[in-house]
């Protein structure tokens, strides 16, 4: 349950003995801005190395091996239309480790957070440079793997006419040339002072105690930007992009718009479309593309709720490009016609539901059910919600929803022809 | 059954050997849904050369047979396996490294059945030259998926330089000529010699009662029934020789930034006992003394720009062979090349080791091991991978306490020799667009 510490800065905390850790994660949510992305990721590296109180990456990696070797790392994500700082530490639990971890822990993150090593309200000048070559360089580098290169083109192509949705989470190696020591300033006040603040809070602990700690944060009150995580992008013509690169293996790409409402309904009978068209390892694209046709070496699918989008990554021989896209296209008609049994629907519900139960064994991904609930009060949530909804999708609606699936963008990324 | 307990960690291991040599682990893990059950193999892709059950001589087999087999498993004349773990929701999965054959699934659900469908499906083979066929054409899309994963190219080559003349530097998958030559005729041979019960164990951790899993393992090797067991003569030896390093290699293929990897081969064997297992955790804290996130020699290379954050390493021990790596992406890959050398060649004399960073080092380590101990899959793949020797993954935590820092420095002693030093540079070809 949130607990609102100041107006726009919300706590919820987990109480849990299953695990042997304890997990903080301090969220801060801003609308998505093409031009901060870079910023935002860059400021992340630069926090993490260093802080006024740990001046050397060595000196903060101490502390941290003196916490009992608590892990601490500052990310970037996307939550719909919102961008995600997200600052988060695991730590031994204090019942086991016999000490006051959990303090220690909360003290540190306000430190690395409140205190970065600046002069005169600028951040280290050696600093920001070689952060900023370094996460260039990283950026470059992301296409040397074939999949997150395919990936992140496709999100390109669909995403044509919406730039903010377009660009990675992370940014791009051009937003990041951009970026000066004063606009990462800029960006830094701001996401103490205006961003929506979300803290989690799981393990063995104590409410009133964890609640304590978080407000020893301090952090102001500030408007609560509303959670707009709904994107919707309009229904258009199919569009494509073929990527040459020195590749053995050529990957192929679809997106489609499908039709959905956040955990409702339509979402449920979505999850289960998808998961009988390529989510599940029993699905139509891996036996009948992968398996019997042997035209990949992987070919999956996926939903991502929030952006309305399905997409497809497949690993293939360029030279049968049209065949696999034209089976692909076969296999989707096949659900959209209810070609599946009612066993084979069961399979894909069971294997959803189990996988759920499974997550549901991960601190990780309990804390961040924890976000989601602060920031979509009005979804249920549980385990218990999640079952029925699945449990509770037909034939009829499976194939509904796969009739909505619109085929939007085709990505390939292939070695040089002729 | 043989209860160990182990109060500091909150864990209890249960284990039992069956009449037929199959060893069963079982960890009971009563807070959580999820059940993860490996069944192992002691054979991995070095063992390519063996005396087959009920023969005298040694038969030489194809690279990559051990994961040729592991695919070919799942297939049975009228089913797919993985189809029956789907079937109740299970996921299922299998592995081969360089010395061990995994099979496993993950479940909240029908884990009673899972568990036969596992254990049966690992005893029953089926293969034929159409469906040995048709497995060429799926793992030749693997083998070429991995040639362009630029990182995967670097580690494999710098085996190659490390271990020339033995099995460890073939790729686990083979080539697509050597997979073309495996026959069912072989991959029935490979299986009836390390498929034997008393060369596997079965790992089971999760919601489970110890007791209800071990009359269900009996009951179905009881329908079951297997030569006689005898030990296994394999043609891999070990390979602890400095001489046939190769000192130095360069490749181009399409990369960004160059890359670079050390490696030092290993000249002291390392066994799955108390004692290996505990050279092996002072190996590592060595290295992390060195080359971890706190070293001040790190922050010196980082903030010179000689290393970023893809910079790492590890040490890995296995049967037959050990090596440490070293490496990352790297603007100066030269430099950081005499860089590593130059610590290498210091020996135990590194301004890093000290009894105070040692003490540091390893009650991180403590806790990290103890954070470690939070997933079903965690806990069965480290218990698995330990079940073929004679320690297990929750004896780690004794171990560990146990290290001293002359352990460290002896680690260092055996470790550091300039002359087992094999780098390997990965330059960008032209060509490629950013």
């Amino acid at each position: 349950m949130r607990i609102e510490l100041t107006k726009g800065v919300g706590l919820t905390v987990i109480p849990t003995t299953q695990f042997k850790t304890t997990r903080i994660a301090v969220h801060f949510l801003a609308p998505l801005a093409k031009a901060d992305v870079a910023a935002r990721t860059l400021l992340t590296s630069v926090l993490e190395t260093a802080s006024r109180k740990y001046p050397t990456q060595s000196e903060l990696s101490a502390y941290l091996e003196a916490l009992f070797g608590a892990s601490f790392g500052i990310g970037v994500g996307k939550e719909g239309r919102m961008h995600r700082v997200t600052a988060s530490m695991n730590l031994l639990s204090d019942q086991l480790a016999q000490s006051d971890l959990l303090a220690q822990g909360m003290a540190f993150l306000k430190q690395v957070l409140f205190n970065p090593l600046m002069v005169n309200d600028r951040f280290d000048e050696a600093i920001f440079s070689r952060e900023q070559h370094n996460l260039k360089q990283y950026l470059e580098s992301l296409q040397e793997d074939r999949q997150t290169q395919a990936a992140l083109g496709l999100q390109a192509l669909y995403f044509q006419r919406d730039p903010s949705q377009a660009t990675p989470s992370f940014g791009t190696p051009e937003g990041l040339a951009k970026v000066t020591a004063k606009h990462l300033v800029a960006v830094y006040h701001q996401m103490l002072t205006q961003d929506r603040i979300e803290i989690v809070v799981l393990g063995n602990v104590d409410e009133a105690q964890v609640q304590q700690f978080a407000a020893d944060f301090d952090f102001a009150p500030r408007a609560l930007a509303e959670a707009a995580l709904d994107v919707e992008v309009p229904v258009h013509e199919v569009l494509t992009d073929q990527v040459n690169a020195p590749v053995i293996q050529a990957k192929l790409n679809l997106g489609y718009h499908v039709d959905t409402d956040y955990f409702g309904p339509k979402a449920y009978a979505t999850i289960v479309a998808n998961e009988l068209f390529g989510g599940s390892a029993l699905s139509k694209l891996f036996t009948n593309v992968r398996e019997k046709a042997s035209l990949a070496y992987y070919a999956s699918s996926s939903f991502d709720q929030a952006r309305h989008l399905v997409t497809v990554q497949t690993g293939i021989d360029a030279e049968k490009q049209a065949v696999v896209l034209k089976l692909i296209g076969e296999q989707l008609n096949q659900i959209q016609q209810g070609d599946f049994t009612d066993a084979q629907l069961q399979t894909m519900k069971d294997g959803l539901i189990a996988n759920r139960e499974t997550a549901y064994d991960a601190p990780r991904f309990l804390a961040r059910v924890g976000l989601l609930e602060s920031l979509w009060p009005s979804q249920p949530h549980t385990l218990a919600d999640y079952i029925a909804g699945v449990q509770a999708v037909t034939r009829e609606q499976v194939m509904q929803a796969a009739e909505k699936f619109d085929l939007q963008a085709i990505y390939c990324l292939q070695k040089e022809v002729g | 059954m043989e209860k160990h307990d182990y109060p500091t960690l909150g864990e209890v291991l249960y284990t039992q050997t069956l009449t037929n040599g199959l060893r069963v682990l079982i960890v009971p893990k009563p807070d959580f849904h999820e059940t993860y059950a490996l069944f192992a193999t002691n054979y991995g892709a070095i063992d390519t050369s063996f005396v087959p059950i009920g023969e005298t001589e040694m038969v030489q087999q194809p690279a990559g047979i051990a994961h040729f087999l592991e695919h070919k498993m799942f297939e049975k004349a009228d089913h797919d396996a993985f189809d029956l773990f789907g079937e109740t929701g299970a996921n299922a999965n299998a592995y081969t490294s360089t010395t061990r054959t995994a099979y496993l699934f993950s479940a909240s659900r029908a884990v009673d059945q899972n568990l036969n469908t596992l254990l049966d499906f690992v005893q029953d083979p089926y293969f034929t030259d159409k469906t040995v066929n048709k497995e060429k054409g799926i793992i030749g899309q693997e083998i070429q998926m991995y040639q362009d994963d630029p990182g995967w190219r670097l580690y494999l080559g710098l085996l190659g330089s490390l271990y020339p003349n033995h099995p460890a530097s073939v790729d686990v998958t083979g080539t697509i000529d050597s997979i073309a030559t495996i026959t069912p005729e072989m991959l029935y041979q490979a299986r009836a010699r390390f498929y034997h019960p008393s060369n596997m164990t079965l790992t089971v951790v999760g919601p489970v009662d110890p007791e209800h899993v071990i009359d269900l393992v009996v009951a179905n090797q009881a329908t079951k029934t297997f030569p006689a067991s005898d030990s296994i003569l394999r043609g891999v030896d070990w390979d602890l020789d400095k001489h046939s390093v190769i000192a130095h290699r360069e490749l181009a293929l399409p990369v960004v930034r160059p890359k670079v990897m050390v490696g030092i081969k290993g000249q002291t064997k390392i066994v799955d006992d108390e004692a290996g297992l505990k050279q092996q955790i002072a190996t590592r804290l060595l290295l992390e003394a060195l080359f971890g996130d706190s070293s001040p020699l790190y922050q010196q290379w980082y903030d010179a720009g000689l290393v970023d954050d893809s910079f790492d390493y590890g040490f890995e021990a296995q049967r037959t062979f050990n090596f440490a790596t070293l490496g990352g992406d790297a603007d100066d890959p030269t430099a950081l090349i005499d860089a590593l050398q130059q610590v290498i060649a210091q020996g135990v004399d590194q301004p890093e080791l000290t009894p105070e960073r040692f003490e540091r080092l390893k009650h991180a380590a403590l806790g990290k091991y103890a954070m470690s101990l939070n997933s079903m899959s965690s806990i069965a793949n480290g218990i698995s991978s330990q079940s073929f020797g004679a320690v297990n993954l929750f004896d780690y935590q004794r171990l560990l306490q146990n290290v001293s820092f002359e352990d460290v420095q002896t680690a260092a002693r055996q470790l550091f020799d300039p002359e087992a030093v094999a780098s390997l540079i990965i330059y960008p070809t032209d060509g490629e667009e950013a």
